[in-house]
């Protein structure tokens, strides 16, 4: 599809007008623009080895940023040090499995390099109002900062935290807490927040309406908001003061339990086994 | 003049020296046309739902990227575009008449509008559960529980969201709301069966818990060869193997 701007990095192949690619201190950057700067803008990262962050900011095009850094102990395993330079020889280039390409306003990283000895930590930098979905299963800590629009992040190993949203947030993290504060809540979406071993700590503007479902098999349910929850199961609610005096209150219960803040709104679920469940007013 | 052919005019107000004579002739006729009527005079005692400020901002949102759509000439991604525009105007409409509905309970002829409500709802969560933006599918999955749990299409969408949905929360959010429907006469075997099924499909250990819970919760024994295989599979995660063992000795 002629629409579609294609790049290979580290391949050499930076010949389109639109994208640089600049290497320095073995770090790589690449800009990709989006297409359509009045158009709504979406960016989705699919796989990736190291920590991934993603950034919005006061430009127009996506600026991605890549460091390549070597596994300790990964060498000499595996596809028998096919990564490994020969004996007196350094690395100059050669695929690094990333690929990057925009359509319809939409930039797609895809970072395959799950055989290799070496992560790739990456930053990418979106303008503040971007979409974005990320989804990778063998990378690190992942974080997303300073966007305003529909979040969407799974991450298999590592935390996952999101700062300074606006918009919408749906996150899993299989062993790592979901961390996450919200500047301002899309009055009509749903958000859910979920992670098998892990904390759910998630922070709401105090005006938020919404309506909670929340589930822990093996932990609590904290918050300082004030919960009207729903009857199905009685809950036992206590009060008690932390160590800067501030007073929080407990709900435990058994089950999915629902409440409601603030009259109630969208449905936001909240779901971990192994982990607690804080919900913080800001 | 047919009935058929009657029916096609009484939608456009009926006219005509045949129309007229054949609802003389046809009691049948009649009813609908004085059903229909009593249904637009319902409709108009209703109170307009006054749109948000954003509806405008939207709809010219959709509209510039349904044109992008077409330029790009991708017929697929156009059709997507116009199923959230129609999916937006439904949720409008929706609620405006679940609005003017909850007012007044007690006239009969609303009896009619609240079965037109219940066809809105169910077009309205499964083009929801169809949209790109997991909080949207997620919206379907919340509407689903406002439908009849008799509503076969309903649950096979659920079902679909379970074993394909792209997104770890949506699944989870979708075997939830699979509970309703293992209470109703109508679907409960269906709805046992698929959630039996789904539990070998799914690799994520969130959703395996809330499928063994759901099962365990159903004393589905049919779901004991599954479960056991679960237990003795070193690959599966221990708090999963941990619960499916719990979920068979609460089956016994």
């Amino acid at each position: 599809m002629n629409m579609t701007r294609r790049l290979l990095a580290g391949m050499g192949l930076a010949a389109l007008a639109a994208a640089q690619l600049r290497a320095q201190d073995g770090r790589q950057q690449i800009t990709m623009p989006f297409r359509d700067p009045s158009m709504p803008r979406k960016l989705v990262v699919e796989g990736g080895t190291g920590s991934l962050t993603i950034r919005g900011y006061q430009g127009q095009d996506a600026i991605i940023e890549y460091t390549g850094r070597e596994i300790p102990g990964a060498n000499g395993r595996g596809r028998s040090g096919r990564n490994e330079p020969p004996a007196g020889m350094h690395r100059i280039g050669g695929s690094r499995g990333l690929d990057i390409t925009e359509e319809s306003n939409t930039v797609r990283v895809n970072s395959q390099n799950i055989f290799g000895g070496t992560a790739r930590d990456m930053v990418i930098q979106v303008p503040a109002q971007t979409s974005v979905n990320v989804k990778t299963m063998f990378g690190g800590s992942m974080t997303i900062e300073n966007i305003s629009g529909d979040i969407e992040a799974e991450n298999f190993n590592g935390q996952v935290t999101i700062n300074n949203a606006s918009g919408s947030v749906v996150a899993h993290s299989m062993n790592g807490k979901i961390l996450v504060s919200l500047d301002r809540v899309a009055a009509d979406k749903s958000m859910s927040f979920s992670t098998f071993n892990g904390d759910v700590d998630v922070t709401l503007p105090a005006d938020t309406k919404a309506r909670f479902k929340m589930r822990t098999d093996f932990g609590e349910i904290y918050t300082d908001f004030d919960v009207k929850m729903e009857a199905n199961a009685a809950p036992v609610v206590e009060e008690s003061k932390d160590k800067s005096g501030k007073s929080r209150r407990r709900v435990r219960v058994d089950g999915t339990q629902t409440g409601t803040i603030n009259g109630g709104g969208p449905e936001m679920q909240f779901t971990t086994f192994n982990g607690r469940i804080l919900i913080h007013k800001k | 003049m047919t009935c058929d052919q009657a029916r096609t005019q009484m939608l456009g107000g009926g006219e005509g020296k045949d129309f007229a004579e054949h609802l003389e002739s046809c009691e049948s006729c009649r009813n609908e046309v004085s059903r229909i009527g009593t249904l637009w005079q319902s409709l108009d005692l209703l109170p307009m739902e006054e749109p948000s400020g954003q509806v405008r901002e939207r709809f010219y949102e959709m509209l510039g990227a349904y044109r992008q759509g077409l330029a790009s000439a991708e017929p697929r991604r156009a059709f997507q575009w116009w199923q959230m525009a129609a999916a937006a105007a439904l949720v409008v409409v929706g609620l405006g008449i679940g609005y003017g509905v909850r007012e007044d309970k007690s006239r009969p002829e609303l009896v009619q509008l609240r079965e037109e409500v219940a066809s809105m709802r169910q077009l309205v969560a499964l083009s929801l559960m169809q949209q790109q933006s997991a909080s949207d599918r997620l919206r379907g999955v919340s509407w689903s529980y406002q439908v009849e749990p008799s509503d076969e299409e309903v649950m096979n969408a659920l079902v679909t969201t379970v074993n394909h949905d792209p997104s770890v929360n949506v699944r989870l959010a979708a075997v939830d709301a699979l509970r309703p429907f293992t209470g109703s006469p109508a679907t409960h075997v269906m709805a046992r069966n698929a959630v039996i099924q789904a539990l070998p499909k799914q690799t994520t250990p969130i959703v395996q818990v809330a499928l063994i819970d759901f099962l365990a919760e159903l004393k589905e024994r049919n779901a004991a060869p599954e479960l056991r295989r679960l237990v003795s599979d070193p690959d599966i995660d221990s708090g999963v193997r941990k619960r499916a063992e719990w979920a068979l000795e609460r089956m016994q």
